[in-house]
């Protein structure tokens, strides 16, 4: 358990290591729609199985219709972002909603800015 | 010269083995015209090396058993470790002895060694212990010299490079030597092989870090960290953060599911609280069909989503029942 202990200090001190060049902290997320939508996949993720479960007596033929429209109460009261709908796939570096290429989660200007500067490993000018 | 040596102790635990076979029915003038015909080809240096082998031996056979270390007085006191030894072998040890041209005593005490220890293997896989071949390697290796060390040694002294002036280059011995240690020795890299979790050496016996040692970690790790050398040692340096996998790429990394497949295809046994007939058991027996054909939930996750169906029908019970 001392041991135990006294890796996790170690591992916890290599994370504060002064590393030699000058390393961006980014304490804050890039805007309020970037937190916002943070705040959305957090809730769906807590709630995705709840929702499943539900869905499943809802989309139902089997089950009484009564009981199908009572969990269709449930569902609605559940929290608003808590639905996976609501989750919107933004840059992860400027937060821009629109242009953003899914493999790479970049909007299309940055992710020109990063292959033009040969940071994008496999990524190559198209010539044909 | 190295085949020799090795046929000659081979010769002699052969000559051992056919003593423990023949000593009942053979007279002692048959043995000695057998020994006679087994060729020793014993020359200075062997017997030198024979010599510091045997004092070794003795030294750490002194060490080991804690007896008396004296040679002559082994030879004849044949109950050792508890096990005595055939008379019989003892005096075809003594005879055996006798015809060789090295020193009489210690050769007795050499072969009734072995013979002990031969009569130790043998009872150990009579009595069905393990034996660990590693303890076995390891002793013979302290003991003797290995034949390959001998050869290289041998051989490493000679050289047939010529200098510019046409004279023998002179051997690096050390390099050689390092070579051969550093081989053997050292601690395991993993590089191959998985890591075996074994439990770190317990440094201190502090019950919780106090801030001072969290300092004092910090510093160390700080001043000890060097930038990396070389594209090498960045990719360990990842590797160790977890930001690049280990390779060989292990599929089932973080997946630790021990269930066998038969929990996760028959579910039905968790279909007991529920009722046996109606729209909610067939309900019931339609989602454990989905879950058993789900090879991504753990066979956890798949109770828990029927746990939950049980204690929404429950609930539900009252309103049913209107129904």
């Amino acid at each position: 358990m001392a041991a135990g202990a006294l890796c996790w200090a170690l591992r916890a001190a290599r994370q504060v290591l002064p590393s030699p060049c000058p390393v961006q902290v980014r304490s804050h997320y890039v805007d309020w729609r970037m937190l916002r939508d943070v705040k959305r996949r957090k809730l769906a993720y807590e709630y995705a199985d709840e929702r499943l479960r539900i869905n499943a007596i809802r989309k139902n033929s089997i089950l009484p219709k009564e009981l199908q429209e009572v969990a269709d109460k449930e569902i609605a009261a559940l929290p608003r972002d808590s639905c996976p709908v609501r989750i919107h796939n933004r840059c992860v570096l400027t937060s821009r909603p629109r242009g953003v290429r899914r493999r790479w989660r970049l909007s299309r200007i940055v992710f020109r800015h990063f292959a033009d500067h040969a940071q994008m490993s496999g990524v190559q000018r198209a010539m044909w | 010269e190295k085949d020799a040596s090795a046929a000659s102790k081979d010769n002699t635990t052969k000559g051992a083995s056919k003593r423990q076979e023949g000593t009942a029915e053979t007279p002692k003038q048959k043995l000695l015209d057998i020994i006679g015909s087994m060729k020793v080809e014993v020359s200075y240096r062997k017997k030198l090396q024979q010599l510091k082998a045997s004092e070794r031996k003795k030294e750490t056979m002194s060490r080991l058993d804690g007896l008396d270390s004296e040679g002559p007085q082994r030879a004849t006191g044949d109950i050792q470790g508890g096990k005595p030894l055939n008379p019989d072998l003892v005096k075809a040890a003594s005879a055996v002895a006798s015809s060789l041209p090295l020193d009489k005593k210690q050769t007795e005490s050499e072969l009734l060694a072995q013979l002990r220890r031969h009569e130790e293997t043998t009872d150990k896989q009579k009595k069905g212990e393990t034996i660990d071949i590693r303890n076995v390697i390891s002793e013979m290796t302290v003991k003797r010299q290995s034949p390959a060390q001998r050869g290289a040694r041998i051989s490493g002294r000679i050289s047939l490079e010529l200098d510019e002036d046409g004279q023998r280059l002179r051997p690096e011995r050390s390099q050689s030597f390092v070579s051969i240690r550093s081989l053997k020795e050292g601690k395991r890299l993993n590089i191959f092989t998985k890591a075996s979790t074994e439990p770190e050496h317990a440094l201190k016996t502090v019950s919780s870090p106090t801030i001072w040692d969290l300092e004092f970690a910090k510093e160390i790790a700080a001043v000890t960290a060097q930038p990396p050398r070389n594209g090498f040692e960045e990719m360990i340096q990842w590797t160790k953060e977890g930001i690049l996998w280990e390779f060989p790429i292990d599929n089932e990394v973080g997946m630790e599911d021990d269930a066998e497949f038969h929990e996760h295809i028959f579910l039905e046994k968790h279909l007991e609280g529920f009722p046996k007939e109606g729209p909610i058991r067939h309900f019931m027996e339609l989602v454990i069909c989905g879950l058993s054909k789900n090879p991504y939930l753990s066979v956890k996750q798949k109770i828990e989503h029927i746990e939950w169906f049980e204690k929404y029908f429950e609930e539900k019970k009252e309103y049913l029942q209107e129904i």
